[in-house]
């Protein structure tokens, strides 16, 4: 099975020189400040690459992070704090919000966006992995993987990081909790689809399907109201994604309910449940067609005709006509009027985020090293580029990420011609 | 060697005492 999901564009930041002239004041600190240029630029590349592996991903994000900890975790012991904190300026896009960038002077505004960039890759990978026609069980489980870590890290942004930033993020901006969340349960949901998936083929009991596709359905509708109060412009091509599984995953969890119902003698009941599960995926469908329509950052794909789409608008068609047919042959049930209700717990399949947590900071801080770094001495460029350095940093422009996944994805959709 | 005194510990189990895969799901379909 070959799944698809939206993404959001990746965040775009300056390029940071971390030269701290005048306050570096050792060999050892020289070289840390080095080597944060070196590893940030280098993971900044390695997001945009598309031969890069989750391995190597996940060391050069901790080697940058790890690095960067020694300008954030506290380091005086007497005062607790990191006087390095606020020394060097970041300046970052946000996924929704095009090419406007923010700045801050502080350290933990940049560890925190280059985080959740990580966990932007996470997804993008996942993506990349999913959308191949034949995936095998290994792949299914590295996309389930994938998934569950993104989510731990913009869990753990919302829930531990950002509300310690000196500034209060801006409205719609990536580090806006409602942004955070429906990101965190995106990435849940999405990892919830391929156990569906999985379930299918392990042809597991229908009321077990049902359950977690429902379950699943509520976390795109909770993801969905999430970004009901932000600026439409920026957000309502990601939410008529976000609808879009919400009413597939309701008639996946329908026409699954049907089938179970079928199973006990409930035929009329499962008609019902099969008619909501067909209105479902209509549904669905003229919100694909919403969404292929609705400018916005994200990719152009045509949903409705991939091959995950219509699938499911075949099988409910058979298996309500199946239905209809033992109705009229041995049931004779009254069709109710009213969909069942659905009350269904899912037992099996939930996804929780994977805990995220920061590396302890890089063994080049050590006391010594954090000491060389003197602020009362001002950040200070060398000699006769003294001026030209001074100018260019504050000139450097926010240059766009040159994505290979914002492509439309090969469609494994068949057609019937 | 003599017998273990405990069970070895498994993380596939799921808080109902049932054996799950990777993916949370019964290790054995139902149907």
């Amino acid at each position: 099975m070959a799944y698809w999901f939206h993404r959001n564009p990746f965040k775009a930041t300056a390029p940071v020189s971390f030269k701290l002239y005048g306050v570096a004041t050792s060999g050892d600190a020289g070289k840390i400040c080095n080597e944060l240029r070196i590893s940030r630029a280098r993971l900044l590349d390695l997001l945009t690459d598309v031969t890069c592996t989750v391995e190597t991903m996940k060391n050069a994000a901790e080697l940058y992070t790890s690095l960067l900890q020694g300008f954030i975790s506290a380091q005086d012991e007497d005062t607790k704090e990191n006087k390095l904190r606020y020394i060097q300026k970041f300046k970052w896009t946000d996924t929704l919000l095009g090419n406007e960038d923010r700045t801050q002077q502080d350290a933990l505004f940049e560890l925190v966006s280059m985080a959740c960039n990580v966990a932007l890759w996470y997804t993008k990978f996942a993506s990349r992995l999913a959308g191949k026609e034949d995936i095998s069980t290994d792949e299914a489980k590295e996309v389930h993987t994938c998934l569950k870590v993104a989510a731990g890290i913009f869990k753990s942004i919302k829930e531990e990081h950002a509300s310690r930033l000196l500034e209060t993020p801006g409205k719609g901006t990536d580090l806006d909790p409602r942004v955070l969340e429906a990101y965190t349960v995106q990435s849940q949901a999405e990892a919830q689809e391929v156990t569906i998936a999985r379930a299918i083929d392990m042809k597991h009991s229908a009321n077990i399907i049902s359950s977690l596709a429902y379950e699943t359905a509520g976390y795109y509708q909770k993801a969905d109201k999430e970004l009901s109060t932000l600026e439409p412009k920026y957000s309502t091509k990601w939410r008529n994604y976000l609808q879009l599984k919400n009413c597939f995953y309701m008639a996946y969890a329908y026409s699954f309910n049907g089938q179970n119902l079928l199973a006990a003698d409930k035929c009329g009941e499962a008609i019902r449940s099969l008619q909501e599960a067909e209105k479902m995926h209509s549904q669905a469908d003229a919100l694909c067609s919403e969404y292929r329509h609705t400018k916005g950052p994200g990719n152009n794909v045509k949903p409705s005709e991939h091959i995950f789409f219509q699938k499911l608008g075949t099988n409910v068609k058979i298996t309500l006509e199946k239905c209809q047919r033992e109705n009229g042959f041995i049931y004779f049930h009254k069709v109710p009027p009213d969909p069942p209700v659905l009350e269904l717990k899912a037992n099996y399949g939930l996804v929780q985020p994977i805990d995220f947590e920061l590396p302890a900071p890089h063994v080049l801080w050590t006391k010594k090293s954090y000491a060389a770094f003197d602020i009362s001495l001002k950040p200070s460029a060398e000699g006769k580029d003294k001026e030209k350095d001074k100018k260019k940093e504050e000139d450097v422009k926010v240059k766009p990420m040159k994505e290979p996944d914002l492509q439309p994805q090969k469609d494994t959709g068949c057609s019937i011609s | 060697p003599s017998a273990p005194e405990s069970l070895p510990e498994n993380k596939n189990i799921n808080k109902d005492g049932v054996l799950v895969d990777e993916f949370g799901l019964p290790q054995i379909p139902a149907t």
